[in-house]
């Protein structure tokens, strides 16, 4: 039997990738959500058990397949008696039952597969207790059985996807990423595969806080008072994707946009969602001015101040010596708020000032007798980045060596769910 | 979700989304049953290559697949069938009505491509029915469709009746014993009177039915099973009923094993339950109080085992 | 709990709470060891008689007292293919997770189904009459989980089916 495409499973905290290897695109991308019968206030972890036996409902039996996931759970979200729930939390999962079962509705609704069938892939947040991969485990391999399962962690998908950029030669699964959503960034460095736990940092600045600014920036203008106040997040949200780009020198955009405000300044056109009314407002400097709050946290946040590339700057000098190189020679973008034009070279830029002055630095120290042969820095930005994981994960399982990565459903039957705490890295070249 | 839909979910979202915007795309996806599905746009952005391979095409081609095909597809079927492809439509995204009730209309009689390729046994064994009946000749063919490596339908008309048999496989302990259990009931539930119209369903473990003993090829082992569905003329009266019996039946084996994943599914989360409650009852017995909360220097949490 | 059960029960609590005698004991064999002895098995004066408490030929309990430790297995009643399924997960579901139950092992002592082991560390830090309940209770209650899972398994498969069926109809 010709084998069936493996299947791809990215369920991020707000939304889940799916599809097949050997795509480009995930199939499916939609909010991990699920709307349940009950209250969503309900805080009991436990499913709807009868209390007493021979109770009507044991009788009946199949509420549990009352749910919908996704798009439809928000759809539901008003419907009475259905409670929306989020199963993962902060990229790991929290509620294993709603997670079981939205996994359910995911293969054999949308995907419409036969697991049996098919080789699985899922991902992990970095730090991932392996108790949680051998839950997943066990769900995969004894409620639905599949052929075989390989966990990834994100981060080293995003640096597989990096292969696909042109720039990259040698396939190496050394490298820092930088991967943001849309509730928060980490910036996580891997050495050959692994994650250097003890290194990563957060940074609590992500998509939704840039719409946020662009939303304050315009109201201050006055350009929103046309707009219905229930749009104005997601017009904010439309202007951030569509207009926005990294500049290199705030001040020089500044007077280029002063001296020719007709050239710079775009109009977005909208239509009230409800009433039809049409529409239109100045998109201004906050073109640029959105994705700076990555380089000049202190325009948009009093808390947190430092700067995107002093943190991976920060990060890289954390991880052990010998690796360092490698981390600065080869930084990947991944997620949505990755995605602004020249995003990725302005990044290179702020990070090689800062690495060349420390050299300058330590070669003053020394009396100007050693002299450093200098640290390459090179930020890779590629087409895939939005769904980087997903797409390296499409890339890794589409290579012959998958299949023998995987575990699959016979040595997990004689070894039990301990077999997925380790899995071989695979898929670098060197 | 208790029923399955027949149509698949994927082509019928991408359609939509590419009507409204087209877009050059190549994807490959499956359905149910190891069906592969490949959509692409090898010329133009607007005209869309849906190309369709399943395991048993050889058997559905001689039970006339293509006519139906033809029938439900005309013009877009093409006589080359993409490579490693069995068979291929040719959308044209600018030729489709753009009339919206139309328009969901062939987006959907596209997104059942495989459940019309699949329908043709069925279709067949209903005319061959009309014909006995009429005749009263002896039961016709026995169409066997090999849809899974280890698994078949067949399909025998009769004057009086149409058997589909089921050959099902259970590669595992666990799925044997709950597909016992799901089987058992098909075969009583039609004791309810609110169902007393519907197949007669019978089910025998190890041992195939008479219709299709004299096929060679079958093996007997404990892990297999057969299961008869006798439809009668009622259920193919006309072309809506037959349609949707068709659609119906096809899902079997799917239904089945969505449920069972289903109800281990749920068992799991019993199990979850009733563990925890254990844990609860042990933790008891636990004397020393709870200590507060330690925190290290940058403020993460110390636990200790 | 039901009346004939009850007897049972009450043998094992007995039983339990008497052989609930443990003392710290270093190992005789190897220096600065201190195992517990019912699984170490290295000293053979220190075990002490194994007991069986037997409902039925499905329904026994095992208790191998020692001097620092004591193991008890329980066979659980299948009376069928399915509970024998179900009970099966269920006792691995939950050694799966013995982590967290300190006094489960992970194994079953063979020719039971799942087996606890007690040392004299767990009767210094936890209350004695508190882990016999414990027992007492899981014993209880596990037979009445699987004959629940068992029925609701069936009801769901009633539904099921006729959900299937009920559909030609239309």
């Amino acid at each position: 039997m010709s084998l069936l495409a493996p299947i791809i499973c990215d369920n991020g905290t707000g939304y889940s990738k799916v599809g097949f290897a050997g795509n480009s695109d995930p199939s499916f991308v939609f909010p991990t959500a699920i709307a349940t019968r009950g209250s969503p206030s309900q805080t009991s972890r436990a499913p709807t058990i009868p209390s007493k036996p021979g109770h009507l409902a044991s009788k009946r039996g199949v509420e549990d397949l009352d749910f919908f996931i996704g798009d439809e759970a928000l759809a539901n979200a008003k419907t009475p008696g259905y409670g929306v729930h989020y199963p993962i939390r902060h990229g790991m999962i929290d509620n294993w039952d709603h997670m079981e079962r939205y996994w359910e509705q995911t293969i054999f609704k949308y995907l419409r597969a036969e697991p049996e069938d098919h080789y699985f892939l899922l991902t992990e947040p970095p730090l991932n207790p392996p108790e949680n991969r051998e839950q997943t485990a066990e769900i995969f391999f004894e409620s639905f059985n599949i052929k075989g399962l390989y966990i990834a962690v994100q981060a080293v998908l995003a640096l597989a996807a990096s292969w696909s950029s042109n720039r990259v030669t040698d396939r190496t699964l050394t490298g820092t990423v930088i991967d943001s959503g849309d509730g928060v960034t980490h910036v996580i460095p891997c050495a050959e595969g692994y994650v250097i736990g003890s290194a990563i940092k957060h940074i609590p600045i992500a998509g939704r806080d840039i719409s946020q600014f662009v939303l304050n920036l315009m109201r201050e203008r006055g350009e929103m008072a046309n707009v219905p106040p229930e749009d104005q997040l997601k017009v904010a949200g439309k202007v951030k994707e569509n207009y926005s780009y990294v500049c290199q020198d705030i001040v020089r955009e500044f007077r280029k946009y002063d001296e020719e405000p007709l050239k710079y300044f775009e109009r977005y056109e909208g239509e009230h969602s409800v009433t039809g009314r049409k529409y239109g407002i100045d998109v201004g400097y906050e073109r640029f001015l959105a994705p700076e709050i990555f380089f000049n946290p202190e325009i948009y946040s009093s808390d947190f101040l430092t700067p995107l590339p002093e943190i991976v700057d920060e990060v890289i000098q954390q991880s052990p010596i010998d690796v360092r190189r490698g981390l600065y020679k080869n930084i990947v973008l991944s997620g949505g708020s990755t995605m602004f034009q020249h995003f990725g070279n302005r990044l290179k830029r702020d990070l090689k000032q800062l690495v060349d002055r420390r050299l300058d630095a330590s070669v003053l120290a020394s009396g100007s007798s050693l002299k450093s042969s200098g640290v390459d820095v090179d930020v890779i930005s590629h087409k895939r980045q939005r769904y980087a994981v997903w797409f390296g994960g499409s890339l890794l399982a589409s290579l012959p060596e998958f299949y023998t990565s995987c575990h699959t459903k016979a040595q997990y039957d004689e070894i039990g769910p301990s077999i997925c705490r380790r899995y071989q890295i695979f898929g670098s070249a060197t | 979700m208790i029923l399955l839909e027949s149509q698949n979910y994927i082509i019928q979202t991408t359609l939509t989304e590419k009507i409204n915007k087209p877009s050059s795309l190549d994807v490959q996806f499956v359905d149910f049953d190891g069906v592969r599905f490949h959509l692409s746009t090898p010329e133009r952005k607007t005209s869309l290559l849906l190309s369709m391979h399943i395991r048993c095409w050889d058997e559905l081609v001689k039970y006339g697949a293509l006519d139906i095909l033809r029938r439900e597809y005309g013009v877009l079927l093409l006589d080359q069938a993409e490579q490693e492809y069995n068979v291929s439509l040719d959308i044209d995204l600018e030729q489709i009505p753009s009339d919206p009730a139309a328009q969901e209309a062939f987006i959907l009689s596209v997104a059942l491509f495989k459940r019309n390729a699949l329908a043709a046994p069925f279709e067949r064994g209903f005319k061959t029915q009309k014909e006995l009946e009429a005749s009263g000749g002896a039961p016709g063919e026995l169409m066997e469709i090999h849809y899974r490596d280890e698994e078949a339908i067949y399909v025998q008309a009769s004057p009086d009746r149409v058997t589909v048999i089921f050959s099902t496989v259970f590669r595992e302990e666990t799925d044997r014993i709950f597909g016992k259990v799901f089987l058992q009931e098909f075969v009583d539930a039609r004791r309810q009177p609110s169902i007393q119209n519907a197949p007669q369903v019978l089910y025998s473990n190890r041992d195939p039915p008479l219709e299709i003993r004299h096929l060679s090829g079958l093996r007997a082992a404990d892990d297999i099973g057969y299961v008869t569905f006798v439809l009668f003329p009622r259920h193919f009266l006309n072309a809506t009923v037959a349609g949707s019996t068709i659609s119906h039946i096809q899902l079997f084996r799917d239904y089945l094993h969505y449920h069972i994943k289903c109800s281990k599914a749920y068992m799991h989360s019993r199990m979850r339950h009733r563990v925890a409650e254990f844990q609860k009852v042990l933790n008891r017995a636990k004397t020393e109080v709870a200590t507060t909360e330690r925190k290290t220097a940058t403020g993460r949490t110390l636990i200790s085992r | 709990m039901s009346n004939v059960l009850r007897p049972y029960l009450a043998a094992v609590r007995s039983t339990l709470t008497a052989a609930l005698t443990l003392e710290n004991f270093a190992s005789q064999v190897v220096e600065r060891h201190n195992k517990p002895e019912v699984e170490a098995g290295g000293s053979k004066e220190v075990l002490l008689n194994p007991l069986t408490i037997s409902r039925n030929e499905n329904e026994r309990v095992l208790i191998e007292p020692s001097v620092n430790s004591i193991r008890l297995s329980i066979k659980i009643k299948q009376a069928d293919e399915i509970e024998r399924i179900l009970c099966h997960q269920f006792t691995r579901f939950m050694m799966q997770r013995a982590e967290s139950f300190i006094v489960l092992r992970r194994k079953p002592v063979q020719g039971y189904d799942i087996s606890f082991l007690i040392t004299n560390t767990h009767t210094e830090t936890m209350l004695k009459h508190k882990i016999v309940d414990f027992i007492i209770q899981f014993m209880e209650e596990v037979d009445r989980e699987i004959s629940e899972m068992k029925l609701s398994l069936n009801a769901r498969a009633r539904i099921v089916a006729e959900s299937y069926l009920t559909a030609f109809n239309t």
